[in-house]
């Protein structure tokens, strides 16, 4: 199957006060068809920033310095600004991470989600209208036709994030994006939107890009997992690879981080803070964090170890002469009561 | 919507009692009689005139005659040392159309010059032509408006010839403008760097704002995006500087006033004062009050209809 | 994408395939860089705001002339000679060196050019040129441009020239700059005292207290400017105490507004709650963690009042509520020199440019404040 979007190579810095922010150094990923990849990191990671620069809004200091983008076949990296006018929406659209801050507050509710498809000319305004109202009930807004007159402020943050996944889907496109869309939501409210968005996808055909900072979340969502730390993706394989056999240490940490309701320890916490991106360090940028950190993991930069057809992780410690190292303890007991779990569930299911 | 212009409309004639009884006070209570100067009056004439004026009576009788006065005759009271014995009101309603027409003219001028302005700052941020127009933005604040209109005067006026020095007061139509010119431009400067660096500061913020951003991954073009989501929801907050902005061009024109020897308030205010002209003094003061408090109401009434948060909010407690 | 291929790496030192911190405890490292503090760190980016660093010099600048000014030649602010009224200004060499403005010349027109050379109308070298020769009714006529020293025979200089009544203009220039500076500072540093003090009585106390306060700020707000200064002059008189306090009316205002926002803010900060939760007094809490997190904001706030203060300054002398006179301010400076901007535009011409380099001074170097206090801020 030919995949709807390759990433390659993809490194992007931005000129900022103190000198040039490496954000991304060199990130490459498929997405297939309906498919949904899950791009998970700490904050700083550079996940953000690939997607921006996948629509082609990276802010004004930022740049793309190499790498391509091909969406369709079509390098996105080579487009100007009026290129991605037939792409953004109508192809590939954005689910931002606040929704109290990326609806505009003074403009009605069916306005914002109408006023693509009425600019572009493709469809009529009564037309707009029916197909806001269709999708507002899509996503599960009661009242839609009252709730169509309505302004951001009289929407809670759950409602609204529903808004902007329908404004997000209001040219039929075809990946959508979906930034942190949950993050700035309550808990309880967390779940509904990643149901409705796994909802849309069946139902819409989508292909969807997850980013997300929270093993939690990626669990039930992703088909594919890329992890990425300091700009670059560390570990990626399928969701099973990536929570039943990790590999890279940072993998490790991060699992380990993610609450569960049979954990009886203290929480594990990541030691230390993410490097410095002026100045990115040598080797494996995770080294410094890292308690399974060998010295060449300090001096070069390691490349991605096979482990299987789908599953990749760039660490030293794969590396047939490297010391074995077990995943720590905490982890494996935690993955095979996962195990045991989903045995559970899939017998009951039977 | 309707319970939110009431409220505002009480709060305003509120405020306008509020500062006319307290003007009236001060102004009544300030030391020395007003036939002060006059020594060949006899004391039976000062008290003959004393109690014509009711000035014999006690400060409260006073104050509630002259407001008794204002509401049920719109009369407010006499000139007593510039045009003796003509009602204030006629004196005042004669100057004032000539102010309305400078001030507002100023107004008018300065609104689309500065949103250009600030527009094309915002949008060039950290250009050669931001930076020019900001030094240019930073003089226009800094020089008072007087200083403005003496400079225009003297050149463009006296050394080019192109404008009548001092206000014409025959002059009708094209030509009356013509004439107010100077005064209008001296007094635009100002609010147009003002609205001009608010609406940089402003739009260069909801510019970089989620929604902008939505707009344009939602598929808008950046022009689309930046006039329907930026500019427009960064004209909203201009409403603040409107006030202070017209506060500005109204002291401003008291001075400009006289420069340019337009026949309006300012001038009549300044006659006033130096002449101890009180019940004139009291009228120009409260137009002026007048006219910023009204100022102060068109803004919060327009800050309902431009933001829905305001008029659905006020409309839920009905 | 590299994919690890033993070929690739057929030098790799294996030797280093060894743990290294395997044992130790991995901690946080310390930032190697040295802090800095925050008063120093704003001025490290003020000073890199060039234009700003411009201002605060020609604020120096013109604070030195007010200060020195006046006794920089012999003449005092209120010598009065009507022998000498309206000289033009001359500064000796200046005029060798060409500049225009300071060579003394008067302007003197429809002269006959045959009397141009008697040396009792026209003392000799008073003449600096002639110009618009042209006959009228046979005679032949002229402009002259004389230097008004030689041709009225004062033998002082006035570097600015004099004014109606002959009072030197430089003298009075710079005294009228001290005032006006004077009335100026002094009234935003008690529009700053008061305003610091009620806000933080508001922002500390909130609840009924706060409404109170916050009520009566707005009745007083609601008063224009012009009315107020007015009013208060009008009570008051018109000595320089009564100018400071009507300028100080209704600008305290915003100050205390600004304080009292600022100390909402802070109450929500977590090491507030914390140093509160901890029994740290109320004193302590506003000394040494809210009203320090203000000072930039009201140090701002203080640049940016000057040029509004002088600009109330100089409107209360145009419309008559100024200095009682001889006592010169900007602004008297400005409304006399206007009464006679058509003939003697440098009378008005030298407070114009002093104002106005003032303001613009003080705004920038405002600006250049802010900016250095809240680098989020900048532009705005």
């Amino acid at each position: 199957m030919e995949p709807i979007l390759q990433v390659k190579d993809l490194t992007v810095s931005f000129n900022a006060f103190a000198g040039t922010v490496q954000a991304v150094r060199g990130i490459s990923f498929d997405l297939n068809p309906h498919e949904t990849l899950a791009i998970v990191g700490e904050s700083g990671s550079g996940k953000s920033v690939s997607i921006k620069a996948v629509l082609g809004i990276l802010p004004k200091n930022g740049r793309i310095e190499k790498g391509e983008i091909l969406y369709k076949g079509n390098d996105l990296t080579k487009f100007k600004e009026e290129d991605f006018y037939s792409i953004r929406g109508k192809e590939i659209s954005l689910v931002f991470q606040d929704p109290l801050s990326a609806l505009n507050p003074i403009m009605k509710i069916g306005k914002q989600i109408t006023e693509a498809l009425i600019l572009s000319g493709s469809v009529e305004k009564s037309k707009a209208k029916a197909k806001a109202i269709e999708l507002m009930e899509a996503v599960g807004i009661p009242d839609p036709e009252l709730r169509f007159e309505q302004y951001p402020f009289q929407f809670s943050g759950g409602m609204r994030q529903r808004i902007v996944i329908a404004i997000a889907l209001a040219s039929d496109p075809e990946l959508l994006i979906c930034d942190e869309p949950t993050t700035a939501l309550d808990v309880t409210i967390q779940a509904k939107i990643l149901e409705l968005i796994n909802d849309l996808k069946r139902k819409k055909d989508l292909s969807i890009i997850f980013i997300t900072h929270d093993m939690g979340v990626v669990a039930n969502m992703a088909d594919r997992i890329c992890v990425m730390y300091a700009g670059r993706i560390v570990e990626y394989g399928t969701a099973r690879e990536i929570f039943y056999e990790p590999a890279h240490p940072y993998t490790w940490a991060l699992l380990s981080a993610m609450p569960d309701l049979d954990t009886k320890e203290k929480l594990f916490a990541i030691p230390g803070a993410p490097p410095n991106m002026l100045m990115p360090p040598k080797g494996d940028a995770f080294a410094a964090r890292n308690k399974y950190a060998l010295q060449l993991d300090f001096e070069e930069e390691p490349p991605y170890f096979k482990l299987s057809e789908t599953h990749y992780a760039a660490t030293w410690l794969l590396h047939p002469d490297a010391p074995k190292v077990e995943m720590p303890e905490i982890l494996r007991e935690r993955i095979a009561r996962m195990k045991e779990k989903e045995a559970k569930s899939n017998g009951r299911a039977e | 919507m309707t319970k939110y212009i009431m409220q505002r409309l009480l709060a305003t004639v509120i405020t306008m009692f509020v500062i006319l009884t307290i003007g009236f006070l001060v102004i009544r209570l300030m030391p020395g009689s007003i036939f002060d100067g006059y020594d060949e009056m006899t004391p039976e004439m000062m008290q003959a005139l004393n109690a014509k004026y009711n000035f014999d009576k006690p400060v409260i009788v006073q104050y509630f005659i002259y407001l008794k006065n204002i509401l049920l005759h719109w009369d407010w009271g006499i000139s007593l040392k510039m045009n003796p014995n003509v009602p204030v009101w006629t004196i005042v309603k004669q100057k004032i159309p000539v102010t309305l027409y400078v001030n507002f003219y100023s107004l008018l001028l300065s609104l689309p010059l500065g949103l250009l302005a600030g527009i094309v700052m915002a949008l060039k941020k950290n250009s050669g032509i931001d930076y020019g127009v900001s030094f240019l933005v930073v003089i226009f604040i800094s020089v008072p408006s007087f200083v403005f209109a003496t400079g225009l005067q003297y050149f463009l006026a006296y050394k080019f010839g192109w404008f009548p020095i001092i206000y014409d007061v025959n002059a009708v139509g094209t030509a009356k403008l013509h004439s107010l010119l100077l005064p209008i431009l001296a007094l635009a400067f100002s609010p147009i760097a003002r609205v001009a660096r608010y609406l940089r500061a402003e739009l260069a913020e909801t510019i970089n704002s989620e929604y902008m951003l939505l707009a344009r991954t939602k598929g808008l073009t950046y022009t689309q995006a930046t006039i329907r989501h930026g500019i427009r929801n960064s004209l909203v907050p201009l409403m603040n500087i409107i006030i202070p902005m017209f506060t500005t061009i109204m002291g401003g024109s008291l001075v400009v006033e006289r420069i340019f020897a337009i026949p309006g308030m300012g001038g009549l205010m300044i006659q006033a004062i130096n002449t101890s002209d009180h019940q004139v003094t009291l009228a120009t003061l409260m137009f002026y009050s007048f006219i910023s408090i009204i100022t102060i109401l068109l803004v919060d009434l327009s800050y309902g209809i431009v933001d829905p948060r305001i008029r659905i909010g006020g409309g839920k407690a009905e | 994408m590299k994919i690890f291929d033993k070929n690739d790496y057929k030098d790799l030192d294996v030797s280093k395939l060894q743990y290294v911190q395997l044992e130790e405890s991995i901690h946080d490292t310390n930032f190697e860089t040295k802090p800095i503090g925050f008063f120093k760190d704003a001025m490290l980016r003020f000073c890199k705001n060039k234009s700003s660093v411009v201002a605060s010099i020609l604020i120096v600048i013109i604070i030195f002339f007010a200060v020195f000014g006046p006794m920089m030649n012999d003449k005092g602010f209120n010598d009065q000679d009507l022998g000498r009224v309206n000289a033009p200004p001359k500064i000796p060499f200046l005029a060798d060196m060409g500049v225009g403005l300071f060579d003394g010349g008067m302007t003197l027109v429809n002269r006959r050019v045959e009397n141009l050379s008697d040396t009792s109308q026209y003392p000799e070298g008073c003449i600096l040129d002639v110009y618009n020769r042209r006959f009228i009714n046979g005679v032949e006529m002229c402009d002259l441009e004389v230097d008004y020293y030689i041709y009225n025979d004062v033998d002082e200089v006035y570097w600015f020239g004099t004014d109606y009544l002959g009072r030197d203009l430089w003298t009075r220039l710079w005294r009228g700059a001290r005032i006006s500076l004077v009335i100026a500072l002094v009234s935003v540093v008690v529009n700053v005292v008061i305003g610091v003090t009620y806000g933080s009585i508001a922002g500390y106390y909130g609840g009924k207290i706060d409404m109170v306060m916050m009520r009566i700020t707005e009745v007083i707000n609601a008063f224009p400017n012009i009315v107020v200064m007015t009013l208060f002059i009008m009570i008051f008189g018109t000595g320089i105490f009564s100018i400071i306090l009507a300028l100080v009316v209704r600008d305290w205002i915003g100050t205390a507004r600004l304080i009292r926002a600022q100390f909402y803010r802070f109450k929500q900060n977590e090491y507030v709650l914390a140093a509160k939760t901890l029994g740290v007094p109320d004193r302590t809490l506003i000394f040494r963690h809210i009203l320090p997190n203000s000072i930039g904001p009201i140090i701002t706030r203080t640049a940016l009042a000057v040029p509004g203060a002088i600009f109330s300054e100089s409107f209360l002398a145009y419309i008559g509520l100024g200095l009682r006179p001889p006592e010169p301010s900007i602004g008297i400076l400005l409304s006399e020199g206007q009464k006679v901007l058509l003939y003697y535009p440098t009378q008005v011409l030298f407070p114009a440019i002093l104002i106005s380099v003032l303001c613009i001074s003080f705004n920038m170097f405002g600006n250049g404040l802010r900016d250095a206090f809240d680098p989020t801020q900048r532009g705005a």
